[in-house]
């Protein structure tokens, strides 16, 4: 790795200070689709591979739970026989949007606008295996916690109706964790950002700029560079582009527009090359960025980054992205896993859809029904084994953090990162505490 | 579900051997792409059936339905193995295998020793 020597121009009494290094170790390689054939599958394959990877989990947990109880698969229901099944959840929604809408016979005056969060209060949840499915009511199934995709164990009898009356669920719980080796009292910092939308029409150039100079050590003064040295990794959480709508409606541009178009990626390029030359780096792909829609996005190719991918500080990464630094584990990605739960569920902060994909042990549970995921057929990229010590999530209104505890001594650290072109905020972690702060940049003074 | 739009789509019959057995009736094939089904469901006419055959007593309703196929087929019915639809046969085994679900190795053997359809039984007829 590349380590910067910053040199202070103040005489020759001050040493150059050193940039400090942690080992990085990429665990992506789950998120690579390279090897993946498509032969004309459905997403009934995930969906059969998810139900099997994770039921197999929850009869191992199942026995510490209600070792009593019968488990039974949904066909296997009687009518007041108490019983334990697994299977998948699917939320019935009224509100959410169906392609076959447009085909109904009565043409209701449906808003344009479409409301933003499809719960309703009379959505209904049902629950899925192979042998069958069936319709699930009591008390304590919220169905506006819930998502369809998620696996989960439920206690309970089947009613005379033919419904599944739920007693008590069991969701698969954190996984587990590795524990955090405990650092030297050495402070080392993880710099998260998101959303640069460069060439866009609102991003500041000069607020990005600002962030890499401070970050570069080329702003302040030695208390300031010292802490820029302390800085071991910088990461671009998705969004980093932003292309003019009105050339990308799929119409043939001209050699004009055609330059238009690369000069995002260009002006990111050479942002990113003086980030690159100090500090090691890894950007993912967004949502608007130019990689794959579905969920695993793969690495933005390294042609588009023809000035930083000459340093090998320089890592292109997916969506999801995870990683290891120093023993430290990071799991994250640009937004779209969470975004898409705040659409088909309530909650009362991003930090607690965060949290219930932990504990739900599922990155994007919604994929593939609302989110676009690519259809594996013997995996699912999407389950989290072990549990990480910091859980990110990029592109976010603002920014929000917490540090949640576990039953077994897990400790994760939730970051929302803001989106910087709206913000101009970065987000800095220390890897010793876990403890987390901002960094805003403004380029308007005020007066 | 037959793809052509008349009758005759229904009564779709493959010859048992290349060489015609007198009185056979020519097969119907709308495009080449798509399968002829398995079965043919036609018993009791003899507008389907060759009439040589009738008169022998034994009606032609194998096709390339054999012992081999019938233990392919149990294996694609199977809902331990998940969905059969949209996955060959053996990579349907063999994400069993990885999943650690013990296929049986009888339908390995078939799938990769023998002259067995590699897609399941479902396979151009949704």
């Amino acid at each position: 790795m590349a380590a910067a020597a910053m040199e202070v121009d103040l005489g020759n009494e001050y040493d150059s200070i050193q940039r400090k290094q942690s080992l990085y170790k990429s665990l992506d390689e789950r998120f690579g689709i390279q090897k993946e054939m498509y032969k004309g599958q459905q997403y009934s394959q995930i969906y059969f591979a998810r139900l099997h990877l994770m039921r197999t989990m929850l009869y191992s947990l199942i026995p510490n739970w209600k070792p009593h109880l019968p488990v039974c698969n949904v066909l296997g229901l009687e009518e007041g026989k108490e019983c334990i099944i697994v299977g998948t959840i699917y939320k019935h929604m009224k509100l959410k949007p169906s392609i076959l809408d447009e085909y109904s016979k009565e043409r209701s005056a449906t808003p344009l606008v479409k409301p933003h969060n499809f719960v309703s209060s009379d959505d209904y949840l049902v629950l899925e295996d192979e042998s069958g499915r069936v319709k699930l009511c009591g008390a304590l199934l919220l169905p506006s916690f819930f998502v369809t995709g998620i696996v989960v164990a439920l206690h309970g009898k089947e009613t005379g109706a033919g419904d599944f009356m739920v007693e008590d669920i069991l969701e698969a719980g954190f996984p587990h964790q590795i524990e955090r080796p405990l650092v030297s009292g050495e402070d080392k910092y993880v710099v998260f950002v998101s959303g640069l939308s460069v060439g866009g029409s609102s991003s500041n150039p000069l607020q990005f700029q600002l962030f890499i100079d401070h970050i570069t050590g080329h702003l302040g003064d030695e208390k300031e560079q010292s802490f820029a040295a302390q800085i071991v990794q910088v990461v671009i959480a998705g969004n980093s582009v932003e292309y003019p709508r009105t050339l990308l409606n799929g119409q043939n541009l001209n050699a004009k527009d055609q330059s238009r178009l690369s000069e995002p990626i260009k002006e990111l390029d050479i942002l990113l090359t003086q980030i690159a030359a100090g500090i090691p780096l890894d950007i993912m792909p967004g949502p608007d960025d130019p990689a794959n829609f579905s969920l695993p996005q793969q690495a933005l190719h390294r042609c588009l980054f023809p000035g930083s991918s000459a340093f090998n500080t320089f890592r292109s990464c997916s969506n999801p992205h995870s990683f290891e630094l120093d023993n430290v584990s990071f799991l994250g990605t640009s937004g779209q896993n969470i975004d898409d739960l705040e659409r088909y569920s309530d909650a009362n902060d991003k930090l607690e859809f965060m949290e219930r994909t932990l504990r739900w042990r599922h990155l994007a549970p919604t994929a593939p029904n609302t989110l676009g995921c690519y259809p594996f057929t013997d995996r699912d990229p999407f389950f989290i084994e072990t549990c990480p010590h910091v859980y990110f999530v990029g592109n976010q209104e603002k920014y929000q953090s917490r540090l949640i505890k576990g039953s077994e001594g897990h400790v994760v650290r939730l970051i929302c990162i803001p989106r910087f072109v709206e913000t101009g905020t970065a987000v800095v972690l220390n890897m010793r505490n876990l403890e987390c702060h901002t960094l805003s940049f403004g380029t308007e003074f005020s007066t | 579900m037959a793809s052509s739009s008349d009758m005759k789509g229904f009564f779709k019959q493959k010859k048992k051997t290349a060489a015609g057995k007198g009185v056979g009736k020519s097969k119907a094939n709308k495009t080449t792409s798509f399968k002829k089904p398995k079965n043919s469901a036609s018993v009791g006419t003899d507008q389907v059936q060759p009439l040589a055959l009738i008169s022998h007593g034994s009606l032609d309703l194998q096709d390339d339905y054999d012992s081999n196929e019938e233990v392919l087929r149990q294996f694609d019915m199977s809902l331990a193995y998940g969905p059969c639809l949209g996955i060959t046969r053996l990579d349907r085994w063999e994400r069993a295998k990885a999943l650690g679900l013990n296929p049986p190795k009888d339908v390995e053997r078939l799938l990769r020793a023998e002259k067995v359809n590699a897609q399941c039984l479902w396979d151009g007829r949704i």
